[in-house]
């Protein structure tokens, strides 16, 4: 579930990796994609990141892989099938497929690739290793085109797991010599690693592959990733023809719209300040819901936005935008106000205010001390500590009033059973009889009575004041109108499929 | 002349070996170890000092010293922990355009200043005056700040340059000098206003030396007085700027790889370090110091043949 949800303590996640060069890739057989960070910084295993799907997908099969709207479908798996009680996956392989060494796709090779599930190195694996939330205890090959996933606990959905860096499937000879595959892929996609064509963090060229089974899907001929870390550097590429699709940066998109280059966005993630303790435990005074809305007004999301996250969106929504149960009304009712947050402090009994504590990261600490001033100017002292250790920014559910949190709501019902009624965010149980009705009334319903409840679900959190939304976080991609048709997103990845990518004509 | 070589050469020797081993020093005190690189931070104990077993880093540091230093007279300057790739060749390969960008800015940064500084020290009144207080605005703008501007105005507006990237020379030349005119004009513009108002004051003091006046007495023309006799004299003090000027622009070409997507030696400087990856580290350091050694050098080779007087020193 909590892969699921996919939420962080440490703030909205930027992605990463890019290339550059000098040379103009300019052949309309040629897709040239800038990429915010170093594609292969460390070396060409798939299992070794998180967030390099796009890349790898170029040299890479998965066992699944994400579909157009937001989905996933077999890929290297032709079929799948769990068992009654969801702690079994069997896997059909497809037939036939080699990799780019020239050996073939076996059971055993899958079998050797999840086997490495263990090695700590290997972070996309985290999720299904000893200890992970989606734990495998065993992993079988009984015959050539079988693979037996074996689950500590119920996994209804573990397909969606190898849709990413953790179901590409890396060769046997690749496996076998990890020096090897520091330097080169050794993947059964459809293109190929040109080490001529490539400098290391630099730029990365792809060439197709003959003989690939989904060559068709591939719409290039050859790609060409370049490491741009710098946005302002990225940004200035896209718009000079230099690469064809980028990853925009929100500070640079203004700059990227303005210059006639095409952009397409993706919202969904709602950075927020969750109140952990909503029974006044660790701090009394946020035991009073009027408390928690002062907050609620007293911050002021456009001078956030403005100053720190051009590109995003101030909201007082707990909902991203294009949610069910979205409502444009809370942002004036829910905006900020300082007259009102001071007019609510002392009906709670704080005319003269009150202090607490938060614990910070590297990622939030600007925000918490934009915030901070904020807060001081109707009167609350928020004192920022930077957290010691993960362990102390995990423990501040519990020990500090209130957190910071990028969440992104792949589904609402389920993230409030998780997440915000049962989860890490409610450690101290706290009830509130409303939140529990909505909920459980967009559970059991559909159409116009669903919506009519997430929109009631939405106003409740704002107005109890158990979420303070900030802004709506946006990733933007970049692409070259003449040369690429409008990028679209895989759901809530904010980079599109490669696949995705076609020529404009 | 010829001990004044050997003098210089043998300091420089020393100078590289104290860095190496300062530098093998500070890798090895560094909190962590290749065997926790490698593994990533969910790493056992056991298996970090099994992976630093095999990579020879328990073994006791004048071993390891040893080992390091005989392969690194060969040029093996060991595997990057990250990448696989070898060190060496790697750094090889950025190194030109490191050079290529520092050299340049110098060049250019020379060329501007002496002559700009040159006219404002002969000419005075007001284009001495506009030349300091232009050279005072410019040399306080950011490099990154001038990259950018010079980007939007020659890249984005006009097209007539690359925004990004590097063309090697063997590719094509003409990309390749195109490629290098933006990093080296955001570099050489603050360098030029640099050394412009260091070339006026020594153009100045020169210019008021009593054997100048001698020569002027003497009705030689005044060209051969003002660039023979009175830059020469001048030009000692801007050669030696200009030299610390080139080791200080290839250690800052950092930023403008990053600004223009260059496949420089900053680039992997940075990736090594935010990575600990020591051995590249390792390389980058040593490279870095034999451009310092090897640059000095050079300089005090220079200066003592525009002055020789200063050979005994």
């Amino acid at each position: 579930m909590a892969t699921a949800v996919a939420l962080t303590l440490t703030g909205v996640t930027a992605c990463s990796s890019s290339s550059a060069s000098g040379s103009s890739a300019s052949a309309s057989d040629t897709l040239t994609v800038g990429m915010d960070g170093d594609s292969a910084a460390n070396g060409y295993d798939p299992a070794k990141y998180t967030e390099m799907r796009q890349f790898f997908e170029s040299v890479y099969d998965s066992l699944f892989v994400k579909t157009a709207d937001g989905g996933v479908k077999p890929s290297l798996a032709t079929k799948f099938a769990y068992n009654k009680d969801k702690t079994q996956l069997t896997l059909t392989l497809r037939k036939g497929v080699t990799f780019a060494d020239g050996s073939k796709l076996t059971a055993a090779v899958v079998k050797k690739n999840l086997d490495r599930r263990n090695d700590a190195a290997l972070v996309a694996y985290a999720n299904m290793a000893k200890g992970g939330q989606a734990e495998i205890k065993q992993v079988t090959a009984p015959d050539d085109q079988t693979v037996v996933l074996t689950f500590v606990k119920a996994q209804p959905t573990f397909q969606e797991q190898l849709a990413s860096d953790a179901g590409m499937i890396v060769s046997a000879k690749g496996l076998a010599d990890s020096k090897e595959l520091g330097t080169a892929p050794y993947g059964s996609g459809p293109y190929t690693l040109d080490k001529s064509g490539s400098v290391k963090g630099n730029k990365y060229t792809m060439v197709r592959r003959k003989g690939y089974w989904n060559s068709a899907a591939f719409a290039y001929d050859t790609v060409v990733y370049r490491a741009l870390p710098d946005p302002q550097a990225r940004a200035n590429a896209l718009v000079s023809g230099q690469v064809d699709v980028a990853a925009v940066a929100g500070s640079t998109s203004s700059f990227v719209k303005s210059r006639g280059t095409g952009l397409s966005s993706l919202g969904g993630t709602v950075v927020t300040l969750p109140v952990f303790d909503k029974k006044g435990t660790v701090s009394k005074p946020f035991g009073d819901e009027r408390v928690r809305q002062a907050i609620q007004v007293a911050v002021n999301r456009q001078d956030l936005v403005s100053g720190l996250h051009k590109g995003d969106k101030p909201t007082s929504n707990a909902f991203p935008s294009s949610f069910d149960g979205y409502d444009a009304s809370l942002n004036t009712t829910w905006g900020y106000n300082p007259d009102k947050a001071k007019k609510l402090l002392a009906e709670a009994g704080y005319a003269k205010g009150f202090s607490f504590t938060v614990i910070t990261s590297q990622a939030n600490q600007t925000d918490l001390e934009a915030i901070q001033k904020q807060l001081k100017a109707v009167g609350i002292d928020m004192k920022l500590k930077a957290a010691a250790s993960t362990e102390e920014a995990f423990a501040a559910v519990n020990t500090t009033p209130l957190g910071y949190l990028a969440f992104n709501w792949p589904e609402p019902v389920v993230a409030m059973q998780a997440v915000v009624l049962g989860g890490f965010l409610n450690t101290q149980k706290a009830t509130d009889k409303q939140l529990t009705e909505y909920t459980d009334a967009a559970a059991g319903a559909t159409g116009a009575k669903r919506t009519e409840a997430l929109t009631k679900l939405n106003a409740r959190l704002v107005e109890a004041g158990w979420l303070i939304p900030l802004y709506e976080s946006y990733s933007y991609a970049g692409y070259n109108t003449k040369k690429v048709k409008p990028l679209t997103f895989a759901g809530n990845d904010a980079y599109p499929l490669l696949s995705s990518i076609k020529p404009a004509s | 002349m010829t001990r004044f070589l050997a003098r210089r050469a043998a300091m420089a020797v020393l100078t590289l070996l104290a860095v190496i081993v300062l530098t093998f020093a500070l890798v090895h005190s560094i909190p962590g170890s290749p065997g926790a690189v490698m593994l990533g931070p969910g790493a056992s104990a056991q298996e970090i000092h099994a992976q630093n077993e095999l990579l020879g880093w328990n073994q006791p540091l004048a071993v390891q010293f040893w080992d390091w230093i005989t392969h690194a007279v060969r040029g093996d300057l060991g595997t990057s922990l990250t990448g696989g790739n070898e060190v060496g060749p790697d750094l090889a390969s950025r190194l030109p355009v490191t050079a290529a960008i520092a050299l340049g800015a110098t060049a250019l940064s020379g060329l501007l200043g002496i002559v700009s500084g040159v006219v404002a020290a002969v000419r005075g009144g007001l284009v001495d005056r506009f030349i300091t207080a232009f050279s005072g605005i410019v040399v306080s703008l950011p490099t990154f700040w001038l990259g950018i501007l010079l980007v939007y105005v020659a890249s984005i507006r006009l097209g007539w340059l690359p925004a990004t990237g590097y063309t090697p020379f063997a590719d094509s030349p003409v990309d390749w000098a195109k490629s290098l005119v933006l990093p080296v004009l955001s570099l050489a513009i603050g360098g030029a206003a640099l050394v412009a108002r260091q070339a006026r004051a020594s153009m100045v003091e020169a210019l008021g030396h009593e054997h100048i006046r001698t020569l002027r007495a003497t009705g030689i023309p005044s060209w051969r007085l003002l660039y023979v006799h009175a830059l020469r004299n001048a030009s000692v003090p801007v050669v030696a700027g200009l030299g610390m000027q080139f080791v200080g622009l290839f250690g800052s070409t950092v930023i403008v790889e990053q600004i223009f997507a260059l496949p420089g030696l900053g680039q992997v400087a940075q990736a090594a370090v935010t990575s600990h990856d020591f051995p590249s580290v390792q390389g980058v350091v040593i490279i870095a110091t034999l451009v310092v050694v090897v640059t000095n050098v050079a300089l005090d080779v220079l200066i003592s043949a525009l002055n020789p007087k200063l050979r005994a020193a």
